[in-house]
């Protein structure tokens, strides 16, 4: 069965929700079963996901008998929704009882908030290792979707549960939405290694979570850098949590100070900071930084993660797996996903990656084999021929002052715009000094705040 | 400027709304797009403006315009 659910204590609780129900191993591997007796046979279906037993239940199902589910988030726009309900046709949709008016079918299975609806389309015809659709992060319009099969996620769950040393008495914080990567990690990984996943949709400035953190006894948490953020903000590094022993982070680079905080934190309380890198592209883990490397290594994301490999293809297109080196960075695994779709005919397409993923992210390998993302191949510009990574300028800004910041531009132009009036001046004397620009090759724009996501990435068309 | 413009400012400018629809009503059930995101920066734009630091539990219970006011009281900040 998948992640070898039917093989955990079937009493053991898989996972509790912010409603306080909970859920056993056997409940799972019995409500597949049901599902299986509802829905006999393999299509597509859109799960409209919520940090909920329900919304859980309806992945383990779907994964544990055949089903393909593309994960959305249950608050998805409706224009987008639309958009790729009429593209891919899925047979049947997964969604909050609460939202079947919204979506107008007809119920067909109701259960734990849930509820199954048909709605009349025809699905496409799906490659037989076809397991899971995500959409890709970050982008916006229509996404592309990324294809994963049975394998990736099985692998990503024992990738995971090795680096983090997960055993059946880790309960974990599940945080990060169900429909993104991570968070969908978070919960294969746990349930891989028969732990307990507290489910929590509220957000990290609700009661709710912190109560979850405390009463619910966690023991890991999980988080991306605005979460850390948050936690940050709310004096967490002094708080008295005595269950909680791991704070894993991923999705992005967060600053140096933060990054610093938390190893500090860790190691002044006993605890393990351990800091991932990872895509969609490569079921959401590739690299992470062992704990015992957290304060010496700030900002790096260490090594790759148990039964991956790591290299480094620089401008002249030379590969090398240790050395210090500059260029992209290229991951080998068996989390490697499938490959991306954009139309429903690509459902049909089979294994494009085979194992090895150009990540379109530029790293620096260290002397000791540990890796720093230091931009993003496509996030350059080219200014008199000199290479200007965004990602890195924003970094710099960052580091230096107290303010957000998101670079943008043209190949004469280096768009900065901060969110703090009183430095602009000081910003551009340092992006003046660090990248070689001149001053007529740069404009520091101020602006109330920089819109971002949920998963603190700025969205590019609201600015 | 008097300490309740300020507050409405700080509103105005974390929700991009008009000082007509600060009210009784709006709070983070009621409002389209109160999320974490906008709490932080609510957060932050009342510490920078009035020089105070919330306590996490305040933090927690900034979750409407009526109860912001109630809890910059604590730190000695009259509206």
């Amino acid at each position: 069965m998948f992640l070898n659910l039917d093989q955990k204590p079937p009493q053991s609780v898989a996972a509790v929700d912010d409603s306080r129900i909970s859920v056993t191993y056997g409940d799972i591997v019995s409500f597949a079963e049901e599902f299986r007796c509802i829905l006999p046979k393999r299509t597509l279906i859109f799960i409209m996901a919520t940090n909920t037993i329900g919304s859980m239940l309806g992945y383990t199902s779907c994964l544990s008998d055949g089903i393909v589910p593309l994960v959305l988030s249950a608050h998805t726009e409706k224009d987008l929704y639309g958009h790729l309900r009429d593209l891919y046709r899925p047979e049947y949709l997964w969604i909050p009882s609460d939202m079947e008016y919204e979506f107008g079918y007809e119920r067909v299975f109701s259960s734990h908030g849930y509820s199954l609806v048909r709605t009349g389309l025809t699905p496409p015809d799906l490659y037989s290792d076809l397991a899971l659709l995500l959409p890709t992060s970050g982008s916006t319009g229509s996404p592309k979707l990324v294809r994963h099969s049975y394998r990736n996620i099985e692998a990503n769950a024992e990738n995971v549960s090795r680096m983090f040393g997960i055993t059946p008495e880790f309960r974990a914080m599940a945080i990060l939405p169900m429909h993104y990567t991570m968070g969908l990690s978070v919960i294969a990984s746990h349930l891989y290694s028969g732990a307990t996943v507290l489910l929590c949709g509220k957000s990290m400035l609700d009661k709710g979570f912190w109560s979850m953190l405390r009463d619910g006894r966690a023991t890991i948490l999980t988080g991306v850098p605005y979460s850390f953020e948050i936690l940050s903000k709310m004096r967490f590094f002094r708080m008295d949590l005595p269950d909680l022993r791991i704070i894993t982070q991923g999705g992005g680079r967060m600053s140096d100070e933060l990054f610093r905080a938390c190893a500090d934190y860790a190691a002044r309380t006993g605890r393990q900071f351990i800091a991932t890198y990872g895509q969609t592209e490569g079921t959401a883990r590739m690299a992470y930084l062992p704990a015992e490397q957290a304060q010496t290594k700030t900002g790096s994301i260490g090594i790759a993660e148990p039964g991956g490999m790591l290299s480094i293809v620089d401008d002249s297109g030379a590969e090398t797996f240790d050395g210090e080196a500059t260029g992209e960075m290229v991951y080998r695994g068996e989390n490697v996903t499938l490959g991306y779709a954009t139309c429903p005919e690509d459902l049909m397409k089979g294994d494009e990656n085979r194992g090895v993923l150009r990540t379109g992210d530029i790293a620096r390998r260290d002397a000791d084999g540990c890796y720093y993302i230091i931009g993003r191949m496509k996030r350059f510009l080219k200014i008199f021929g000199l290479r200007i990574g965004l990602d890195e300028v924003e970094h710099i800004v960052k580091s230096a002052f107290d303010t957000d910041c998101l670079c943008s531009g043209t190949d004469d132009m280096l768009t900065v715009r901060i969110t703090n009036p009183e430095i602009k001046d000081s910003v551009l004397d340092l992006i003046v000094e660090k990248t070689k620009l001149f001053h007529k090759n740069i404009e520091v724009l101020y602006v109330d705040r920089i819109e971002r996501n949920e998963a603190g990435k700025a969205i590019l068309n609201k600015q | 400027m008097s300490n309740l413009e300020k507050y409405n400012g700080v509103f105005r400018d974390v929700f991009m709304v008009e000082d007509a629809v600060l009210n009784d009503a709006f709070d983070n059930k009621s409002v389209d797009g109160w999320d974490s995101v906008k709490q932080l920066a609510l957060t932050t734009a009342l510490e920078d403006t009035f020089d105070i630091m919330l306590d996490a539990e305040d933090i927690l219970e900034l979750t409407s315009y009526i109860k912001g006011k109630e809890i910059l009281r604590k730190y000695e900040v009259e509206l």
